[in-house]
Protein backbone atom coordinates (compact mmCIF):
# COMPACT_ATOMS: atom_id res chain seq x y z
CA UNK A 1 0.00 0.00 0.00
CA UNK A 2 1.51 3.33 -1.06
CA UNK A 3 1.31 6.55 0.96
CA UNK A 4 -1.42 8.35 -1.06
CA UNK A 5 -3.58 5.19 -1.19
CA UNK A 6 -3.18 4.73 2.58
CA UNK A 7 -4.13 8.36 3.18
CA UNK A 8 -7.30 8.03 1.09
CA UNK A 9 -8.18 4.68 2.68
CA UNK A 10 -7.78 6.02 6.22
CA UNK A 11 -9.81 9.12 5.35
CA UNK A 12 -12.63 7.04 3.84
CA UNK A 13 -12.64 4.62 6.80
CA UNK A 14 -12.90 7.51 9.28
CA UNK A 15 -15.90 9.05 7.57
CA UNK A 16 -17.65 5.77 6.78
CA UNK A 17 -17.49 4.85 10.48
CA UNK A 18 -18.66 8.28 11.70
CA UNK A 19 -21.46 8.63 9.14
CA UNK A 20 -22.43 4.99 9.64
CA UNK A 21 -22.77 5.59 13.36
CA UNK A 22 -24.80 8.74 12.74
CA UNK A 23 -27.09 6.76 10.41
CA UNK A 24 -27.48 4.06 13.08
CA UNK A 25 -28.39 6.70 15.71
CA UNK A 26 -30.96 8.34 13.41
CA UNK A 27 -32.52 4.91 12.73
CA UNK A 28 -32.86 4.30 16.48
CA UNK A 29 -34.36 7.78 16.90
CA UNK A 30 -37.01 7.02 14.27
CA UNK A 31 -37.85 3.72 15.95
CA UNK A 32 -38.16 5.18 19.45
CA UNK A 33 -40.31 8.09 18.18
CA UNK A 34 -42.64 5.63 16.46
CA UNK A 35 -42.88 3.62 19.69
CA UNK A 36 -43.66 6.78 21.66
CA UNK A 37 -46.48 7.63 19.26
CA UNK A 38 -47.89 4.10 19.51
CA UNK A 39 -47.77 4.26 23.30
CA UNK A 40 -49.62 7.59 23.34
CA UNK A 41 -52.28 6.17 21.07
CA UNK A 42 -52.73 3.05 23.19
CA UNK A 43 -52.87 4.86 26.57
CA UNK B 1 -32.85 25.08 22.92
CA UNK B 2 -33.52 23.24 19.65
CA UNK B 3 -32.28 26.16 17.52
CA UNK B 4 -29.17 26.39 19.71
CA UNK B 5 -28.47 22.69 19.09
CA UNK B 6 -28.92 23.12 15.33
CA UNK B 7 -26.59 26.16 15.37
CA UNK B 8 -23.99 24.10 17.27
CA UNK B 9 -24.24 21.24 14.76
CA UNK B 10 -23.88 23.65 11.81
CA UNK B 11 -20.87 25.29 13.48
CA UNK B 12 -19.32 21.85 14.07
CA UNK B 13 -19.82 20.83 10.42
CA UNK B 14 -18.30 24.10 9.19
CA UNK B 15 -15.32 23.67 11.50
CA UNK B 16 -14.95 20.07 10.33
CA UNK B 17 -14.78 21.25 6.70
CA UNK B 18 -12.19 23.89 7.62
CA UNK B 19 -10.07 21.48 9.68
CA UNK B 20 -10.17 18.87 6.91
CA UNK B 21 -8.86 21.52 4.50
CA UNK B 22 -6.14 22.39 7.03
CA UNK B 23 -5.08 18.76 7.40
CA UNK B 24 -5.25 17.64 3.78
CA UNK B 25 -4.30 20.81 1.88
CA UNK B 26 -2.94 23.69 3.96
CA UNK B 27 -0.53 21.76 6.21
CA UNK B 28 2.91 21.18 4.67
CA UNK B 29 3.91 17.70 3.54
CA UNK B 30 6.07 16.06 6.20
CA UNK B 31 9.66 15.50 5.03
CA UNK B 32 10.29 11.84 5.94
CA UNK B 33 6.86 10.17 5.59
CA UNK B 34 5.31 12.31 2.86
CA UNK B 35 1.55 12.68 2.44
CA UNK B 36 0.68 9.59 4.49
CA UNK B 37 1.65 11.55 7.63
CA UNK B 38 -1.63 13.48 7.14
CA UNK B 39 -3.42 10.48 8.70
CA UNK B 40 -2.06 12.00 11.93
CA UNK B 41 -4.71 14.77 11.66
CA UNK B 42 -7.56 12.37 12.31
CA UNK B 43 -5.82 9.39 13.93
CA UNK B 44 -4.63 11.37 16.97
CA UNK B 45 -7.81 13.51 17.43
CA UNK B 46 -9.86 10.29 17.28
CA UNK B 47 -7.69 8.79 20.04
CA UNK B 48 -8.16 11.99 22.08
CA UNK B 49 -11.96 11.90 21.71
CA UNK B 50 -12.06 8.20 22.63
CA UNK B 51 -9.98 8.90 25.76
CA UNK B 52 -12.20 11.82 26.79
CA UNK B 53 -15.35 9.73 26.22
CA UNK B 54 -13.97 6.92 28.41
CA UNK B 55 -13.10 9.49 31.09
CA UNK B 56 -16.69 10.82 30.97
CA UNK B 57 -17.90 7.22 31.24
CA UNK B 58 -15.64 6.76 34.29
CA UNK B 59 -17.03 9.89 36.01
CA UNK B 60 -20.64 9.03 35.13
CA UNK B 61 -20.11 5.46 36.39
CA UNK B 62 -18.85 6.78 39.74
CA UNK B 63 -21.84 9.14 39.91
CA UNK B 64 -24.18 6.22 39.19
CA UNK B 65 -22.61 4.02 41.89
CA UNK B 66 -22.95 6.85 44.42
CA UNK B 67 -26.44 8.14 43.56
CA UNK B 68 -28.10 5.57 41.22
CA UNK B 69 -29.35 8.37 38.98
CA UNK B 70 -30.71 7.50 35.53
CA UNK B 71 -29.03 10.60 34.01
CA UNK B 72 -25.58 9.38 35.07
CA UNK B 73 -26.33 5.94 33.63
CA UNK B 74 -27.54 7.43 30.34
CA UNK B 75 -24.38 9.57 30.09
CA UNK B 76 -22.20 6.53 30.85
CA UNK B 77 -23.92 4.50 28.11
CA UNK B 78 -23.66 7.36 25.58
CA UNK B 79 -20.00 8.16 26.23
CA UNK B 80 -18.91 4.50 26.15
CA UNK B 81 -20.59 3.91 22.78
CA UNK B 82 -19.15 7.05 21.17
CA UNK B 83 -15.75 6.21 22.69
CA UNK B 84 -15.85 2.79 21.03
CA UNK B 85 -16.67 4.42 17.66
CA UNK B 86 -13.60 6.68 17.87
CA UNK B 87 -11.38 3.89 19.27
CA UNK B 88 -12.41 1.77 16.26
CA UNK B 89 -11.24 4.57 13.95
CA UNK B 90 -7.90 4.65 15.81
CA UNK B 91 -7.45 0.88 15.51
CA UNK B 92 -8.16 0.91 11.77
CA UNK B 93 -6.35 4.09 10.70
CA UNK B 94 -3.27 3.12 12.76
CA UNK B 95 -2.46 -0.05 10.77
CA UNK B 96 -3.29 1.75 7.50
CA UNK B 97 -0.67 4.34 8.47
CA UNK B 98 1.78 1.71 9.77
CA UNK B 99 1.86 -0.39 6.60
CA UNK B 100 3.62 2.14 4.29
CA UNK B 101 5.78 3.60 7.09
CA UNK B 102 6.83 0.54 9.16
CA UNK B 103 6.27 -2.11 6.47
CA UNK B 104 3.87 -4.04 8.73
CA UNK B 105 0.18 -3.70 9.57
CA UNK B 106 0.45 -4.59 13.24
CA UNK B 107 2.92 -5.45 15.97
CA UNK B 108 2.26 -6.51 19.55
CA UNK B 109 4.02 -3.55 21.14
CA UNK B 110 2.78 -1.95 24.35
CA UNK B 111 0.84 0.96 22.77
CA UNK B 112 -0.97 -1.09 20.15
CA UNK B 113 -1.74 -3.98 22.49
CA UNK B 114 -3.07 -1.81 25.33
CA UNK B 115 -5.21 0.12 22.82
CA UNK B 116 -6.70 -3.13 21.52
CA UNK B 117 -7.35 -4.24 25.11
CA UNK B 118 -9.03 -0.89 25.81
CA UNK B 119 -11.31 -1.37 22.80
CA UNK B 120 -12.17 -4.90 23.96
CA UNK B 121 -12.99 -3.66 27.49
CA UNK B 122 -15.50 -1.09 26.21
CA UNK B 123 -16.98 -3.44 23.60
CA UNK B 124 -17.52 -5.87 26.52
CA UNK B 125 -19.13 -2.99 28.42
CA UNK B 126 -21.59 -2.38 25.56
CA UNK B 127 -22.33 -6.13 25.22
CA UNK B 128 -22.96 -6.31 28.97
CA UNK B 129 -25.43 -3.42 28.77
CA UNK B 130 -27.17 -4.97 25.78
CA UNK B 131 -27.50 -8.58 26.87
CA UNK B 132 -27.24 -8.84 30.68
CA UNK B 133 -30.53 -9.89 32.26
CA UNK B 134 -31.92 -8.78 35.63
CA UNK B 135 -32.03 -5.52 37.50
CA UNK B 136 -28.30 -5.19 38.22
CA UNK B 137 -27.16 -4.44 34.66
CA UNK B 138 -26.59 -0.72 35.22
CA UNK B 139 -24.61 -1.31 38.42
CA UNK B 140 -22.48 -4.04 36.80
CA UNK B 141 -21.84 -1.74 33.83
CA UNK B 142 -20.85 1.11 36.16
CA UNK B 143 -18.37 -1.08 38.01
CA UNK B 144 -16.90 -2.30 34.71
CA UNK B 145 -16.68 1.34 33.55
CA UNK B 146 -14.74 2.31 36.68
CA UNK B 147 -12.26 -0.59 36.57
CA UNK B 148 -12.03 -0.58 32.77
CA UNK B 149 -10.85 3.02 32.81
CA UNK B 150 -7.59 1.87 34.46
CA UNK B 151 -6.37 0.95 30.95
CA UNK B 152 -6.69 4.55 29.63
CA UNK B 153 -3.64 5.96 31.50
CA UNK B 154 -1.75 2.74 30.68
CA UNK B 155 -2.40 3.37 26.96
CA UNK B 156 -1.30 7.00 27.33
CA UNK B 157 1.92 6.25 29.25
CA UNK B 158 2.83 3.04 27.36
CA UNK B 159 5.06 4.94 24.91
CA UNK B 160 6.84 6.58 27.84
CA UNK B 161 7.21 3.43 29.97
CA UNK B 162 8.20 0.95 27.25
CA UNK B 163 10.31 0.94 24.11
CA UNK B 164 7.71 0.60 21.33
CA UNK B 165 7.41 0.45 17.56
CA UNK B 166 4.85 3.22 17.93
CA UNK B 167 6.54 6.67 17.85
CA UNK B 168 7.50 8.40 21.09
CA UNK B 169 5.24 11.25 22.24
CA UNK B 170 5.32 14.17 19.79
CA UNK B 171 4.13 16.61 22.42
CA UNK B 172 5.38 16.80 25.99
CA UNK B 173 7.81 13.97 25.33
CA UNK B 174 11.12 15.65 26.12
CA UNK B 175 13.67 17.89 24.40
CA UNK B 176 13.43 16.40 20.90
CA UNK B 177 9.65 16.24 20.82
CA UNK B 178 7.32 18.87 19.38
CA UNK B 179 5.58 19.75 16.13
CA UNK B 180 6.52 22.34 13.52
CA UNK B 181 4.18 25.37 13.90
CA UNK B 182 2.19 24.81 10.63
CA UNK B 183 1.66 21.14 11.49
CA UNK B 184 0.69 22.03 15.07
CA UNK B 185 -1.74 24.65 13.72
CA UNK B 186 -3.53 22.12 11.46
CA UNK B 187 -3.49 19.52 14.22
CA UNK B 188 -5.15 21.84 16.76
CA UNK B 189 -7.95 22.72 14.31
CA UNK B 190 -8.61 19.02 13.78
CA UNK B 191 -8.44 18.32 17.49
CA UNK B 192 -11.08 20.99 18.12
CA UNK B 193 -13.32 19.80 15.27
CA UNK B 194 -13.18 16.14 16.35
CA UNK B 195 -13.88 17.14 19.96
CA UNK B 196 -17.01 19.00 18.85
CA UNK B 197 -18.11 16.01 16.72
CA UNK B 198 -17.65 13.84 19.83
CA UNK B 199 -19.77 16.25 21.91
CA UNK B 200 -22.55 16.26 19.28
CA UNK B 201 -22.59 12.46 19.07
CA UNK B 202 -22.58 11.98 22.87
CA UNK B 203 -25.40 14.55 23.23
CA UNK B 204 -27.47 12.75 20.55
CA UNK B 205 -26.82 9.34 22.06
CA UNK B 206 -27.62 10.64 25.57
CA UNK B 207 -30.96 12.04 24.40
CA UNK B 208 -31.75 8.77 22.64
CA UNK B 209 -30.98 6.80 25.82
CA UNK B 210 -33.35 9.04 27.80
CA UNK B 211 -36.11 8.52 25.21
CA UNK B 212 -35.58 4.76 25.23
CA UNK B 213 -35.77 4.76 29.05
CA UNK B 214 -39.08 6.66 28.84
CA UNK B 215 -40.49 4.11 26.38
CA UNK B 216 -39.33 1.24 28.59
CA UNK B 217 -40.97 2.85 31.65
CA UNK B 218 -44.20 3.44 29.71
CA UNK B 219 -44.24 -0.22 28.60
CA UNK B 220 -43.72 -1.33 32.22
CA UNK B 221 -46.52 0.99 33.38
CA UNK B 222 -48.89 -0.37 30.73
CA UNK B 223 -48.03 -3.93 31.71
CA UNK B 224 -48.73 -3.12 35.38
CA UNK B 225 -52.07 -1.50 34.52
CA UNK B 226 -52.98 -4.48 32.32
CA UNK B 227 -52.08 -6.88 35.13
CA UNK B 228 -54.13 -4.94 37.68
CA UNK B 229 -57.32 -5.19 35.59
Amino acid sequence: MTGPVALKAAYVVTWVIELGYLWYLLGRYRRVRREMKDLKRSS
Amino acid sequence: MKSLSIAFIIFTLALLGFSTYQGLVAAPTEATMGDVQRIFYYHVPSAWVAGVCFFVNFLASIAYVLKRGSNADALAAASAEVGVVFATIVLITGPIWARPVWGIWWTWDARLTTTLVLWLIYVSYLILRRFAAGGQTQMLAAVLGIFGFVDVPIVYFSIRWFRTQHPSPVMGGGQDSGLAPPILHAFLWNLLAFTLVGIVLVAMRYRLQKMENQVEEAHAQLALEGGAR
